[in-house]
């Protein structure tokens, strides 16, 4: 399967000449990248996905597939797939014919399209279900006869928006492997929209995480995480601790800080809450200076013997707390 | 769902009646009237208008849709809807007022009105008269009641409930009634107040507002006497049903067909011609015999069996009473508010 | 599979809910189809008047129906307008309905709002004033101009019904068929009219019955010899009162409810409840 990169060149777009809903973003998605646009409800990820579609115009700025401007080109010549969060599959069509409709419209011989609706369909672990209508499947059904539907046409750019925001939480961990891997598998620059942040962590080779129409931070997960180089940023993605040092503000994860016996600790307190979250411990301490601060312990095996109340130590080292942008 | 060939053959078919009236115009001259359904329409249909048709080498076009009236009032009066109007004297009367049809039909226009009973032609008459019916009393003879001789043996406390008669704005038989009463209970036809004050003696009543209703509730039993025009009852004749028709010794009233042209009419010469030929003798006969109407014209000669029950003497002629239309119109709406509250009571 | 299944269900307890809910309900259905069985009963009663009870069964009022040229052409008639007027208002009803939903128009609600008024016009002034019309223009009353004045007052239940589909019509499913390569008009041929379909004929059964059953509006615009059903219905009412006025309305019930089950049938107006 070919694959494209996607080039969105300082694009803006306002909805009814007062909503700033994408304000001015720029980013560069690499062939065959599993892409993800992270950020809170409202920040403009689905718009900014829907002007790569082709159904939002930007007011200004370009987007560029595989190196040509496609700002002007109509949606049903861009030649992508597209996965919904609502799946938008056609009611009226059986999965086959669902499945079948992309090929259909490209005027693929009949023959073949049988092929490789089979195909598509196999692929997603549907066979069997050819001539049901979308109201007959489950949600997690649905959902891969959607992704089956915009796969089988093997566009270069896959674009989804939320695909497992309606499924329960046992089904979107599994249905994140199967479509990571899928994506690897046949090499789809695939853009992904989410808002929670674990899934765009765990299934993501770059994020980009926006905030009020921005983009604030392009990097790998890792890299994200690790070294956020905003407050936003840095606030979004798992827990954190803001340390105001000398008028400069640096973030700190819980899992650098050590609990430490008093003598050794750079700062001296006592644990106010602990939540057991399985294979480790995350505490609330309460420092002499008044701070609050979160500190994560993994523990093997038996609980953790802290309790509320005990005195700790902290301790980090000054290279894990990185300095955030002003 | 809808094939584009359907649509094709719709629109095809919607040109071709689009098409077919002014094919029609370019052969003939159409004679535009109204006539009356029922076994009239049939008579009319089947025989008259065809016969008339090839005699003046014309078409008609005969509207049995009511209401004639408001279409007539309706349509350009250089260029009226219909050539001859055919309805009750009252409307007639209503549209002589607004212009929409003309004063008298004489002798000049169409040459058997000499020979008409003067009933036909008389001040109570705009356009001509060319039928009329008797009203009177349609009775059971199978309930013990005797053949009423008086209007007034319809306000018999026996016939409490049993009675029937017209919802009066809306049917002339009733009106007809309304001013009966005037006549026997108070000082003429016009005496409205005596009217009213028998009108309220004759409740409870049951009132229809078709006219051959009335026919219906008297077979079916429903009423044992009521207000009705001869021929609705005499159509039953030989047919075993149990009712009659009586003419009260204070005389009946007249329900007159009449025939009148539209001034503004493109074909008058055809439509007095029509008016002519429904004078003639022996159209009158075959649709006095079918509907059982007594003829206007004074040469008819009926069959024996007809003769005997219908207006066809100066003598029985003399007992029609006609009611005068133009005064009765004039104050129509006082008289509906009134008797509308008289009967609601 | 069966048998296991009804041994174990559990027996219901009576409820004196839902008894009330069932009896209210036949009620109501009695209610709606009392007028029907005594058109029926008046329809298969041989004497000449309406007698209540019923001396007896006959088809003669039926007979005479069929075999009167007058109620037949005017049957045939009345259902050939009906069809056009069918036909005329899915087309121009869809059509104004997707205009109003998703035209971006200004003044949507004014439009709306007067697409509707010849529901809200008494049918007879509708009438009337095309009757002068017509006439003004010289025209004449031709059928079409029958069907056109049919199609103006069943029109809006199209725009109705259909209005009500694309009101909940996620459009996403649109947009999914652009992405998948189908053009605007690919998508409405193969996307948007199928799925308001079941609303354009629910409105479309609604206008077919509109027409056939049309009186006021017909009363000015029918000619001598052209005239619907219910005029002709009307007018026999006046000189004949029997029972074949009732064997016609029995008619016109019977082909009604069969146009219904086959455009049912054909395009399963079922769908529309589920949309
Ligand atoms: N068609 C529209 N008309 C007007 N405003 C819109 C439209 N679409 C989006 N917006 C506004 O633009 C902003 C960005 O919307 P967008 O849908 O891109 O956010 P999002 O990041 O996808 O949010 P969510 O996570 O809730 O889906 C929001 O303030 C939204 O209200
Ligand atoms: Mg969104």
């Amino acid at each position: 399967m070919t694959s494209a990169t996607i080039r969105l060149d300082d694009v803006t777009k306002t909805f009814d000449g007062r909503v700033l809903a994408v304000d001015g973003v720029t980013l560069d998605i690499a062939a065959g990248e599993f892409f993800s646009l992270l950020g809170p409800s409202g920040c403009g990820k689905t718009t900014s996905l829907r002007m790569i579609a082709g159904f939002e115009l930007p007011d200004s700025g370009r987007v560029h597939v595989a190196g040509r401007d496609i700002t002007d080109l109509p949606v049903h010549k861009r030649d992508m797939g597209m996965v919904f969060q609502s799946y938008a599959l056609f009611p009226h069509r059986t999965v086959a014919e669902n499945v079948a409709f992309g090929l259909r419209m490209r005027e693929v011989p009949k023959p073949d399209i049988e092929r490789r609706v089979k195909a598509a369909l196999a692929q997603v672990a549907l066979t069997g279900l050819e001539e049901r209508k979308p109201g007959q499947l489950s949600g997690g059904q649905q959902q891969r006869v959607a992704l089956a539907r915009a796969l089988v046409v093997e566009p270069p750019v896959l674009l989804c928006d939320e695909p497992l925001g309606a499924l329960d939480r046992k089904l979107r961990q599994q249905m994140q492997f199967e479509l990571k891997e899928l994506q690897k598998r046949l090499g789809v620059t695939l853009v992904f929209v989410t808002h929670d942040q674990e899934e765009a962590l765990a299934m993501s080779d770059r994020i980009a995480v926006m905030n009020h129409g921005k983009v604030e931070q392009v990097g790998a997960p890792t890299e994200i995480y690790e070294r956020p180089r905003t407050r936003f940023v840095a606030d979004f993605i798992g827990e954190i601790n803001i340390l105001e040092e000398a008028g400069r503000a640096r973030a700190l994860r819980p899992e650098k800080i050590r609990l430490v016996p008093p003598a050794e600790a750079r700062v001296a307190g006592t644990i106010e809450t602990a939540n057991f979250l399985g294979g480790s411990t995350l505490y609330r301490i309460r420092a002499a200076d008044g701070r609050t601060l979160l500190t994560r312990e993994t523990h093997a095996g038996e609980r953790s013997p802290r309790a509320p109340g005990d005195p700790v130590g902290l301790a980090w080292s000054d290279s894990d707390a990185v300095a955030l942008e002003a | 769902m809808i094939s584009r060939r359907t649509l094709l053959g719709t629109s095809a078919v919607a040109a071709a009646t689009l098409a077919a009236p002014s094919i029609l115009h370019a052969q003939a001259k159409t004679l535009k009237i109204t006539t009356w359904g029922g076994k009239w329409g049939e008579i009319m249909k089947a025989t008259v208008l065809p016969a008339f048709e090839k005699e003046f080498k014309c078409t008609v076009s005969a509207d049995q849709a009511f209401p004639y009236v408001p279409k007539l009032q309706a349509s350009p009066k250089n260029d009226p809807l219909y050539d001859v109007l055919h309805t009750n004297s009252n409307e007639q009367w209503n549209c002589f007022t607004e212009g929409l049809v003309m004063q008298k039909i004489t002798a000049k226009e169409a040459p058997n009105v000499a020979d008409v009973y003067p009933w036909a032609v008389s001040d109570k008459i705009v356009g001509v008269a060319i039928f009329t019916s008797a009203i009177g009393l349609g009775f059971r003879t199978d309930k013990g009641l005797a053949k009423p001789t008086s209007w007034k043996d319809l306000a018999d406390p026996k016939l409490a409930g049993a009675r029937g008669s017209y919802i009066i704005p809306v049917n002339s038989l009733g009106q007809c009634h309304l001013m009966m009463l005037g006549k026997i209970y108070g000082k003429g036809l016009q005496d409205l107040d005596a009217a009213y004050k028998a009108l309220e003696q004759l409740k409870p009543i049951k009132l229809v507002d078709f006219t051959g209703q009335m026919e219906k509730m008297l077979l079916s039993g429903e009423v044992s006497m009521g207000v009705i025009h001869d021929s609705g009852v005499y159509r039953y004749d030989g047919q075993n049903q149990p009712v009659d028709f009586a003419s009260p010794s204070e005389g009946v009233m007249a329900l007159e067909q009449v025939l009148n042209v539209t001034p503004g009419s493109k074909v008058k010469e055809l439509a007095f011609g029509y008016i002519d030929y429904m004078l003639r003798p022996d159209t009158q006969k075959l649709l006095a015999e079918g509907v059982w109407y007594s003829p206007a014209n004074k040469k008819v000669k009926l069959d024996a069996k007809y003769d005997a029950k219908l207006l066809t003497t100066e003598a029985k002629v003399a007992t029609l009473i006609q009611p005068d239309w133009k005064w009765y119109n004039a104050r129509k709406e006082d008289i509906d508010a009134r008797v509308t509250k008289i009967l609601k009571g | 599979m069966s048998a296991p299944l009804q041994t174990i269900r559990n027996k219901q307890p009576f409820d004196a809910g839902r008894a009330a809910y069932l009896t209210l309900n036949g009620l109501l259905l009695a209610f709606l189809l009392a007028p029907i069985a005594i058109v029926l009963a008046f329809a298969l009663n041989p004497t000449p008047y309406i007698s209540f009870p019923p001396v007896g069964v006959s088809l003669r009022w039926f007979e005479k129906f069929f075999r009167t040229p007058e109620f037949t052409n005017a049957l045939l008639l009345s259902l050939w307008i009906a069809g056009c007027v069918l036909v005329l208002s899915i087309v121009i009803g869809g059509a104004c309905a997707l205009a109003l939903a998703r035209g971006n128009l200004p003044g949507r609600s004014f439009l709306t709002a007067f697409f509707m008024s010849p529901l809200m016009l008494p049918a007879i002034l509708t009438g009337l004033a095309l009757f002068q019309s017509y006439l003004l223009v010289g025209i004449g009353r031709p059928v079409w101009g029958l069907i056109l004045a049919h199609t103006l007052v069943a029109v809006p239940y199209v725009i109705r019904t259909t209005l009500a589909v694309l009101h909940n019509f996620d459009r996403r499913i649109e947009e999914a068929a652009a992405v998948l390569g189908a053009s605007p008009t690919r998508v409405f041929f193969e996307v948007t009219l199928p799925l308001i379909r079941p609303g354009v004929f629910a409105g479309g059964v609604f206008a077919f019955i509109v027409s056939f059953d049309q009186f006021p509006v017909s009363l000015f615009l029918v000619v001598p010899k052209g005239e619907t059903l219910p005029v002709v219905l009307f007018n026999y009412m006046k000189f004949d009162l029997d029972g074949a006025i009732a064997a016609a309305s029995m008619v016109s019930i019977l082909l009604a409810l069969s146009v219904v089950l086959v455009l049912e049938r054909l395009i399963g107006l079922k769908a529309y409840v589920k949309l």
